[in-house]
């Protein structure tokens, strides 16, 4: 397979071609996709009750607000302790770190605490749809030590076929489902919140 | 060494077996719970079935699709036949960004491809970032679960690992107070690492993307922190549209640890301004797995783990007696293809109860593929004389209704009155570690009859 005539890139063709062509040669003949019938996921639950749930089971915080006014006292209720905060929605003035374009991952090593914008929530999972728009540097939902995210109370959708169908025509950059802090069960299956991200995540409804 | 042999080994410790063997069992039940949380679970599965049938039937169209819109993202695309060139092109990247220090993400195809030690034989420093695969990575071993790396080790080893290499305290085990230590040391490790290499879960063809899953939030911290992101991928990992994923996440953490999703699932579709992204597309035996009808489904795995929690056999022997990348059932359809003399024994590392096939969330007919692989390896390799002769005599004897009849009666008697070193004599693998039952009078023929006289 390695013909090396006109180096590197002779090789990767090599590895290409030679694929494409066993594949070509062994698979079956056509087998059709399956649609997806989505009618066969419906359920008539409570959505709003559904996601609270699944965020606790998972190992999230919901607080629920009765006016946007609150929040920032309600962070600091969560987090008395967080100093260096981060913020990137206009409805908390909490925020004293600053992130440029000259910002480097690495420079938010000792974040304490970000706020963030959740676009919609899924509440069969818990989970929570972010992406580039919401952060302005990928590293930030991960290297902070604790996360806030607002959520309005009816962004929240059933399941995640519903979910994909929301993001479907977004710009592709990137972008994650969120589920709970960071978690790990690697030492004798005994769950423990905090890993290798944030070591804790708090959803405030709206 | 044979998978019977090696098990041997694991179950010296049988308190440890004992303890495995309910550890993983709780997993399986709590992946019974997650499912029936979802309503239409089995058309879920049947979905992802046929979803993965097709792609097979159409990869190689599928891939050349991933490709053409995973490079118009500006992200680059390399293949590899077989992981000699997976692990040229990766040292390629590596050298052309002059790295030293790599961090890795959980990827069982760099595991296959013994990616690890080929850098280090390179001089590069590549650490493992899961929890669990950089405890396996100190003790110097490999995962014996693709899910649960260090499944096998108990808390007071690790403690011992821990305090040797990353020099904490005498803890006990505790759980809480070891992973925030692994946490500090993983820290100091991203943030100096000059390259990160993931896995790929899915690969989307529709959007040239794809997703990675995590509960710890080690591949993003590792991605995110470094200026080059390489991912590797076999070439079954594609799917063809971005909706189907809606269908894979729902199945994926449930089946392998009873979570409703993993904490991160996270969709990269082009690198951050000023970064790089390379993707290596990897066969290394499976377009071969893929011209053997008989097995070939067996590249729809998803890699959850559902099959090995569930198994009676790799529940009470251990990751390692499997000695194969992938252990459990599903290793054991997919090793013999890679390497039939090594692996010759695992398709008999099965009672066939099925159970594999039952909770696979793709629906691989797998316990069917490990009666077929008997079959072929039986023609193919040698037997032992035992095991050959004492099967001839059964099909003889069941296939005689007389005799098999007149065997029953001999037998019983034997069991009742033969002294203990004929009954548990090496002949009888059954009497090997466990006394056999009381023999009542008469068998079931006999008890039928009688009932049906009497009723």
């Amino acid at each position: 397979m390695v013909i090396l005539i006109n180096g590197i890139k002779k090789e990767k063709i090599m590895g290409r071609s030679s694929i494409l062509k066993s594949i070509k040669e062994n698979k079956p003949t056509l087998i059709s996709l399956p649609e997806i019938d989505v009618n066969s996921f419906e359920e008539a639950i409570n959505l709003l009750e559904t996601f609270k749930k699944n965020v606790e089971s998972v190992g999230g915080s919901i607080k629920e607000l009765d006016q946007i006014q609150d929040l920032d006292l309600e962070i600091k209720n969560c987090y008395p302790n967080a100093k260096r905060i981060f913020s990137q929605i206009s409805e908390s003035a909490l925020g004293n770190v600053q992130i440029s374009e000259q910002t480097k991952p690495k420079d938010l090593e000792n974040l304490d605490l970000a706020i963030l914008k959740g676009v919609f929530g899924v509440a069969e999972n818990g989970a929570i749809w972010i992406s580039d728009e919401q952060f302005s540097i990928r590293i930030l939902p991960f290297i902070t030590n604790d996360l806030v995210l607002i959520l309005q109370k009816k962004d929240l959708c059933l399941h995640m076929h519903q979910a994909y169908k929301i993001i479907a025509s977004r710009e592709r950059t990137f972008g994650l489902f969120i589920s709970g802090p960071s978690k790990t069960a690697d030492i004798e299956q005994c769950l423990v919140i905090g890993a290798q991200g944030a070591m804790s995540l708090t959803i405030f409804l709206v | 060494m044979s998978h019977a042999k090696l098990a041997e080994i694991f179950n010296k410790d049988e308190a440890k077996v004992n303890w495995h063997d309910k550890a993983l069992w709780y997993v399986r039940e709590k992946r019974d719970t997650a499912a029936h949380n979802v309503k239409g679970w089995e058309y879920l599965r049947d979905l992802a079935s046929g979803i993965k049938a097709n792609v097979l039937s159409n990869l190689d169209n599928y891939l050349v699709e991933f490709e053409k819109n995973a490079q118009s993202n500006g992200i680059e695309v390399h293949w590899a036949s077989n992981a000699e060139e997976h692990n040229e092109i990766v040292y390629k990247i590596l050298m052309q960004n002059n790295a030293t220090k790599v961090v890795k993400s959980k990827s069982m195809l760099t595991e296959e491809c013994h990616l690890n030690p080929y850098l280090e034989s390179k001089g590069i420093e590549v650490i493992d970032t899961d929890l669990g695969e950089r405890i396996v990575q100190l003790a110097k071993e490999p995962p014996s679960h693709i899910v649960l790396p260090a499944i096998h080790k108990t808390k007071e080893e690790i403690d011992v690992l821990f305090q040797e290499h990353l020099g904490t305290k005498p803890s006990n085990g505790d759980p809480q107070y070891l992973t925030n230590e692994a946490r500090k040391h993983l820290r100091d490790k991203f943030l100096k690492a000059d390259v990160a290499i993931t896995g790929v879960n899915f690969a989307i063809a529709e959007t040239g993307g794809f997703v990675v899953c995590t509960n710890e939030g080690n591949a993003d911290m590792g991605v995110h922190l470094s200026k080059v992101h390489i991912a590797c991928m076999g070439i079954e990992k594609i799917i063809p549209k971005e909706e189907h994923l809606g269908v894979f996440l729902r199945l994926l953490a449930r089946s392998a640890t009873g979570q409703p999703i993993t904490t991160y699932s996270s969709h990269f579709n082009k690198p951050a301004p000023g970064n790089v992204m390379h993707v290596v597309i990897v066969d290394n035996g499976r377009t071969e797995q893929l011209s053997r009808e008989d097995f070939r489904s067996s590249l729809s795995c998803i890699r959850c783990g559902a099959c090995m929690n569930t198994c009676p056999i790799y529940r009470r022997s251990g990751g390692y007696s499997y000695n194969a990348t992938i252990p459990g059932p599903i290793g054991s359809i997919l090793s013999p293809g890679m390497d039939m003399k090594k692996h010759s024994s695992l398709p008999f590392a099965s009672t066939l109860c099925g159970s594999c096939s039952n909770v696979c969330p793709v629906k691989i007919n797998i316990h069917e593929q490990l009666y077929k692989w008997r079959q072929i390896i039986t023609k193919e390799q040698k037997q032992p004389i035992v095991k050959n002769t004492i099967l001839k005599i059964t099909g003889m004897v069941l296939a005689r209704p007389k005799l098999y009849a007149a065997f029953g009666i001999s037998v019983r008697w034997m069991l009742k009155y033969a002294p203990r070193f004929m009954v548990y004599s090496k002949l009888n693998a059954w009497g090997k570690a466990r006394e056999l039952p009381k023999v009542e009078n008469g068998n079931f023929d006999q008890w039928y009859k009688k009932r049906k006289n009497n009723g």
